[in-house]
């Protein structure tokens, strides 16, 4: 009950426009202590309902294998968020979508840092793959794609 | 034993093509006829980098060492150093920041054959400067330093320097898993496109710091080698003023830090001098704080309750007797331009030399990450390595280094000391020579040498990573 319960409540919060004063979710952030990027990325973050606590680390890659992510989709910043992980650029509307549907996977990423996604500068010129991934093992499976 | 002969012999040759002998006539004759004789041999070990009652860790050493044994060499004195590998795989020294011949700088391919696992090979040479060096690999170079092969190498003055005691912290950053061991995953496309590979326990000699012992108004002089692979280190010394006296082995004017902090990069040497002025019994925390949020206690210096060794700092002059650099003819130099590109946010300028066209991270897949004047050179050094630039033997060389990159790079350059002129515009005070010059991201600097020293020479970033992903070039002295 509690879990539905939850899950109804995230669903409500995240799927209408969020007023200045509504809660926020709660994220952490990993970074490199020297990347910019990513702070624009923790912007487009709170811009958008998350409340991001940033922690500078200078063994990112550590932190992220940790965290379960594959070393071919390690970006330069891994966000933990309502128990999910999320590597690189993700737009928000897919995070959103991760936790609303509350999937059995570890996390999701895309990798590359793509023109145009939130973080970048430049113009979308290409589709983006955002992979879905687990820790056991098996390959990454396309979660959407943008 | 063949092979030992094989590249004896080679040596000499090399010496006696002319590498040797050019270099002689632009430095200062030996002082004495007598050779000093020194072996090294390199092999894999076992250290205790927490101290004696912490779990050991699996490293590579110089004769069994971390770091590997301090050479203390004389000024214009020739040495011999004997260099066996034990290793696994090819090895090389550079003895980095010494002027020496081609030849004997370690580079593999450009310089010198590398030394096969089981072989010998002798360097020979005789520094003409005093000051504070070091030595490291230039072959799998972001492994072999990432195990623990680095040793320091201090050329004293002709003249004992007035001092109360002549200190040396060599520091280290190791990338350590949980089970106390190196972690792997050496050149990951993350650490070759930003900062290189930062680790998360920092050593002075090998060892977790222990509070430093002092006295009150003793004078120490105290040479920092940054030895890491990537960390970039900002040490201030709380409730001290340390006097900045040399930097890469060359004596400056002795000059405070701007706002205290002494900015050292890997491979930067600076000496200071530090008037113990705090009371005894007192306690002063050495703090790193280059990385934004992560600053943290290096050591600290810790008085002795006794009286003070005197009542007042010592009257003499912290200076050092200047090397003999020569100096360089700016008005009529010849001009070059360096322009680091690439990396992670370098706005996709590598598209083409390595970087995926349109995508903002390079370096993925162990291609290049990094580019200088539009080519990467990426690796240790090989043989067939086309010269960014020549200079005729002699001549003044005026250098201009633009880092486009949104990266630090302490830059380093193989065989000679620049005369650093100014920073993005603003001359550089305090006579400054240095062979390893700290950019900061966008930086600009103007810095100039005489091309005394025959031979192809590199110049490279020294951030291991960002070397073997393409910071790197090479110019050639006719």
């Amino acid at each position: 009950m509690k879990l539905t319960y939850r899950l109804a409540a995230l669903a409500l919060l995240i799927s209408t426009p969020m007023p200045a004063f509504a809660a926020t979710i709660d994220a952490v952030m990993y970074k490199n202590p020297s990347c910019s990027c990513c702070e624009t990325y923790a912007a487009y973050l709170e811009r958008n309902g998350f409340k991001v606590d940033i922690k500078p680390t200078n063994d990112l890659s550590q932190v992220s294998a940790r965290l379960g992510v594959p070393a071919d989709l390690e970006g330069c910043h891994s966000v933990v968020v309502g128990g999910y992980v999320v590597d690189g650029f993700v737009p928000v509307d897919v995070v959103k979508k991760m936790l609303v549907e509350h999937p059995a996977i570890t996390g999701i990423a895309m990798a590359g840092m793509p023109m145009g996604s939130p973080g970048m500068r430049g113009q979308k010129t290409e589709s983006w793959k955002i992979y879905a991934f687990t820790r056991d093992g098996k390959a990454p499976t396309v979660y959407a794609t943008e | 034993m063949n092979s030992d002969f094989k590249y004896h012999i080679s040596r000499r040759d090399l010496l006696v093509a002319g590498a040797g002998l050019a270099v002689s006539a632009s430095l200062p004759p030996a002082r004495a006829s007598t050779v000093d004789e020194r072996s090294i041999k390199i092999a894999p070990g076992q250290t205790r980098l927490g101290g004696s009652d912490r779990p050991s860790t699996a490293v590579w050493a110089y004769n069994s060492a971390v770091p590997g044994p301090k050479l203390r060499l004389r000024q214009g004195r020739s040495v011999r150093i004997t260099v066996e590998n034990g290793l696994d795989e090819d090895t090389t020294v550079h003895w980095h920041g010494i002027r020496l011949p081609n030849a004997m700088d370690g580079v593999p391919g450009l310089t010198q054959p590398p030394i096969k696992p089981g072989e010998t090979f002798v360097y020979e040479f005789t520094p003409p400067d005093a000051g504070t060096f070091w030595y490291h690999p230039h072959t799998d170079s972001l492994v072999q330093l990432g195990r623990g092969l680095a040793g320091p190498l201090i050329v004293d003055e002709a003249e004992p320097v007035l001092v109360d005691r002549d200190l040396l912290w060599l520091l280290q950053d190791w990338r350590l898993a949980a089970d106390g061991q190196i972690a792997g995953g050496f050149g990951g496309a993350m650490d070759a496109s930003m900062s290189g590979r930062v680790g998360n326990a920092v050593t002075i000699n090998g060892r977790a710091p222990a509070d430093l012992g002092v006295r009150t108004g003793e004078r120490v002089r105290l040479r920092l080698v940054n030895a890491a692979l990537a960390r970039m280190m900002a040490l201030r010394f709380e409730g001290h003023r340390p006097i900045v006296v040399a930097i890469d082995g060359q004596p400056c004017d002795p000059h405070e830090p701007e706002n205290g902090r002494l900015l050292l990069a890997p491979a930067m040497r600076i000496d200071i001098a530090l008037d113990m002025q705090g009371d005894p019994g007192s306690r002063h925390a050495v703090i790193d704080d280059f990385y934004g949020g992560l600053a943290y206690t290096l050591t600290n210096l810790a008085y002795d309750k006794v009286s003070p060794l005197r009542a007042h700092p010592l009257d003499a002059s912290v200076g050092l007797p200047r090397n003999p650099l020569p100096e360089p003819d700016l008005a009529n130099a010849m001009h070059h331009e360096i322009v680091l590109q690439g990396g992670m946010m370098g706005g996709g300028k590598l598209a083409g030399v390595g970087g995926m066209p349109g995508m903002g991270m390079p370096g993925m897949n162990g291609g290049a990450a990094w580019a200088i004047n539009g080519m990467s050179m990426t690796g240790d050094g090989h043989a067939g390595m086309a010269p960014q630039f020549t200079l005729e033997r002699g001549a003044s060389c005026h250098l201009t280094m633009r880092n486009e990159t949104a990266w630090w790079h302490p830059m380093h350059v193989h065989g000679f000391s620049l005369s650093v002129l100014s920073r993005n515009g603003a001359p550089v005070p305090h006579r400054q020579w240095q062979d390893t010059v700290l950019m900061a991201p966008k930086d600009v600097i103007e810095c100039a040498f005489v091309a005394d020293n025959p031979g192809d020479w590199m110049l490279h970033c020294h951030v291991a990573d960002h070397q073997m992903a393409g910071l790197m070039t090479v110019f050639r002295v006719k």
